[in-house]
């Protein structure tokens, strides 16, 4: 295992590097001043307020104005803006003499993170904006408003929103605790297809199995289980990084978490070795579980929802143990569910370990006959 | 006159040698099935895949439960609201918050709305009443659906309550109207009108399956050559073919051939799967020739590290997220430390995912995506001479160990 340098370099840099990456990467949590534009045809009181509103909001910073549609649109073409709106000419005019003038704006969302976010802020300001006026609008009236009443006559309804275990929509919340495991099965598969399929490669697996008094099982453990240690331990590890040092939600038991953590390692490690005795040729099996891991991120629904993918799809979440650790995940770390919602994925995680028994036979022979092509 | 004749023999010669290369390295591929899998057919399925994957752009009628405290006209209202809004469903209604949590943990549905019981009464007595919901957060989407659907079903029922309300003081018809809402806002959303989910993440997944096959078919390919040369080395020795005719040769190789897998990932899946293109054609094919230029020699230079014909996966497949991320199409790259930004220029994927968005999705011209294009062209030329300099040591090298053994 410490021959070679990529033995090491797979697991443990590539893991560390991960952690490094990610918990850099969204450090700020949700994402601060994302430039915007305005296009103000009005150049009134009403605007210049409008400007100073929006430019309040923590999310985003108007950093550019644009003399015109057109140069707005190019601006946010070339990626210099995420979003922009236009005030017209007259704007304040119209909106004195009760004729409802229309506000704009524009966001790109092909950049769908920054445009939702950016989207959902240039609502509220809206919304207040014409509460505002809404309420000023009535006093000119000589309708008074009282001081109690000013919320429920601009906003009769309003929502009170709980974001259970991740109360301010932290993206690092929403990613990171599933990516690194992500990371992890890939790792995990990938290296014990290579431990194992190199060795046939190379044709020393009859020295293998002498030096493991020619039981296949006692041979395959002994290649194994170094990488279960190590790979529980980098997973584990990572575990304590995100809930105790970095303070992510974790409503449930560490313990619990961590036991499903091991589960994890090993089921995937079961899955490499049903793929290399299955398919005995290292190429083979190394590009099945290469396609594999990484369809494995998509099938686990933190991103996008299983529900939401066409029905004939839906199933092969079943194939994915990474679809049952996230589901034990989110009734740990987010819901603090009682363990009974999660007996089952356990089970069901453990059910892999089941795959190695059915490829045994045809393992064992192609250890022994090297009778499959080494390229 | 047989001065100019010597040099345009010597131009010929340049040209043979490097199509020879090229011809050499189609067969080599040709007969190499693994790196076949990679280059032909993970390049083809790969798209399909992923496209039929997040083919809903979006999630519709999410399931969500209703806790109803107020039982009134004005609570059925809301319920009603909810349920007619694309986003959500109102499949559960219970009456208290313990039955809630079991069908939550279930994961039977994804978002609840609590209606409290003095919610009509307060709505009467001309004060604020507040709903609650409680969002599912094991994904950024249940939460957006959620926050979406209740937003609108909410701010619908208070417009119509303020009307009421404004009826209440005499102020009628298009006067009330208006004074209810003194402005209206409109949101263009530009770009991505689903706001799907598929039609921002797959012209971004589709540069970087351009970029993952070249980078682990090149890998492959190296791999192999070092097993199957006598000295371990990534090109056979010939005395008349230089480095230079080499790289060119090889590079040429994979150039062309993903002439045609560029044209059907970028032209033909965008169409297959309604994903955004708005794009000039042109401008797209102008933009991909630098970046398959410098994605080929960015392998190229890479695959130094690769010994065997397997361990390319085993070293880089973990890349395909950091390169995703690295590129800011899905978090914004103004929000991440000044490190990652500067090393994200020296990726090819950063500037040819953007690239393609911007031209693809966002209908820009080559002329509006400057930075990108000139970044291409210059890492392209950058990586070919770190190509041509990790060759050469390879080739130097190689040279001694034949001389050694000679000796």
């Amino acid at each position: 295992m410490l021959g070679r340098p990529i033995y090491l370099f797979s697991s443990v840099f590539v893991m560390f590097f991960c952690y490094l990456f990610f918990l850099t990467f969204f450090s700020e949590g949700l994402p601060r001043s994302m430039p915007i534009g305005v296009v103000d045809m009005d150049h009134s009181y009403v605007s210049r307020t409008f400007i100073r509103n929006i430019s309040a909001i923590p999310q985003a910073d108007v950093t550019e104005n644009y003399a015109n549609y057109n140069e707005a649109r190019d601006a946010m073409q070339r990626g210099k803006i995420y979003a922009f709106f236009v005030i017209d000419k007259n704007f304040e005019k119209e909106l004195m003499s009760s004729q409802q003038p229309n506000f704009t704006f524009y966001v790109n969302d092909a950049y769908l993170v920054p445009g939702s976010l950016v989207y959902k802020e240039l609502t509220y300001v809206s919304k207040l904006g014409s509460a505002y006026v809404h309420k000023q609008l009535l006093e000119l009236r000589g309708v008074t408003v009282d001081e109690s009443q000013i919320l429920a006559t601009v906003q009769p309804i309003s929502i009170d929103a709980h974001l259970l275990a991740n109360p301010y929509s932290n993206y690092g919340v929403y990613l990171i605790n599933m990516l690194l495991p992500g990371i992890l099965q890939m790792l995990v598969l990938l290296m014990t297809v290579f431990s194992i399929g190199y060795e046939l490669k190379v044709k020393s697996t009859p020295d293998l199995l002498k030096t493991a008094n020619n039981s296949m099982l006692a041979a395959l453990m002994g290649k194994l289980i170094p990488y279960t240690i190590l790979f529980s331990i980098l997973g584990i590890g990572g575990n304590f990084i995100l809930y105790e040092y970095m303070h992510f939600p974790m409503n449930g038991s560490m313990v619990r978490m961590s036991f499903a953590t091991i589960l994890y390692v090993m089921a995937y490690q079961a899955i490499g070795v049903f793929c290399i005795g299955l398919l005995p040729v290292l190429r083979d099996a190394i590009s099945m579980v290469a396609v594999y891991s990484i369809l494995g991120l998509s099938f686990t629904g933190f991103t996008f929802p299983i529900e939401a993918m066409p029905h004939g799809i839906q199933v092969f979440q079943h194939l994915f143990p990474i679809r049952f650790y996230f589901k034990i995940y989110v009734n740990e770390a987010l819901n603090g569910a009682p363990i009974r919602y999660s007996i089952i994925y356990f089970i069901a995680i453990a059910a892999f370990f089941l795959l190695p028994f059915i490829v045994y036979e045809r393992l064992k022979k192609a250890a022994i006959n090297l009778n499959y092509p080494a390229k | 006159m047989n001065d100019t004749n010597q040099t345009d023999k010597k131009r010929f010669r340049h040209i043979r040698n490097i199509l020879a290369v090229t011809i050499d390295e189609y067969k080599r591929l040709l007969k190499d099935f693994g790196v076949l899998l990679i280059l032909v057919i993970a390049a083809l399925i790969y798209p399909l895949l992923y496209g039929t994957i997040y083919l809903n752009e979006t999630i519709h009628d999410m399931p969500i439960a209703v806790v109803d405290h107020s039982n009134s006209v004005h609570s059925r209202t809301l319920i009603r609201n909810l349920d007619a809004t694309p986003d959500l469903k109102v499949t559960h209604t219970f009456s208290n918050m313990e039955e809630v949590k079991d069908a939550f943990y279930k994961r039977k549905i994804h978002g609840v709305v609590y209606i409290p019981a003095d919610y009509s009464l307060k709505i009467n007595k001309m004060e604020q009443a507040i709903v609650s919901t409680y969002a599912d957060m094991s994904s950024f989407l249940y939460y957006r659906t959620l926050a979406l659907g209740s937003n609108f079903a909410v701010l619908e029922m208070g417009d119509n309550v303020k009307l009421e309300r404004l009826n209440d003081k005499g102020i009628v018809g298009r006067e009330a109207e208006v004074a209810a809402e003194p402005f209206t806002y409109e949101a263009i959303i530009l770009y991505n009108e689903p706001m799907g989910y598929a039609s921002f993440l797959l012209p971004a997944i589709l540069m970087l399956v351009i970029h993952q096959t070249l980078l682990f078919g090149i890998g492959m390919s190296a791999g192999t050559a070092r097993e199957e040369n006598t000295f371990h080395e990534l090109t056979p020795l010939n005395s008349d073919r230089s480095v230079f005719h080499v790289v060119i040769g090889k590079a040429l190789c994979y150039f062309s051939w993903y002439l045609v897998v560029a044209a059907y990932i970028l032209g033909v899946i965008p169409k297959l799967f309604n994903l955004p293109h708005i794009g000039n054609p042109l401008d797209i094919a102008l933009m991909v020739v630098p970046y398959l230029l410098a994605v080929i020699f960015f392998s190229m230079t890479l695959s130094v590290f690769i010994r065997n014909r397997e361990t390319g996966f085993v070293v880089f497949l973990f890349t395909s997220l950091i390169l995703l991320f690295l590129s800011g199409s899905s978090w914004p790259l103004s929000s991440v430390h000044s490190f990652w930004r500067t090393f994200s220029m020296m990726l090819p994927s950063t500037f040819g995912i953007n690239g393609y968005i911007k031209i693809n999705s966002m209908g820009a011209t080559i002329s509006q995506i400057n930075m990108e294009y000139i970044g291409l062209w210059i890492q392209a030329g950058f990586y070919f001479i770190t190509t041509l300099v990790v060759y050469r040591w390879e080739i130097v090298n190689s040279r001694k160990r034949l001389a050694d053994l000679v000796i």
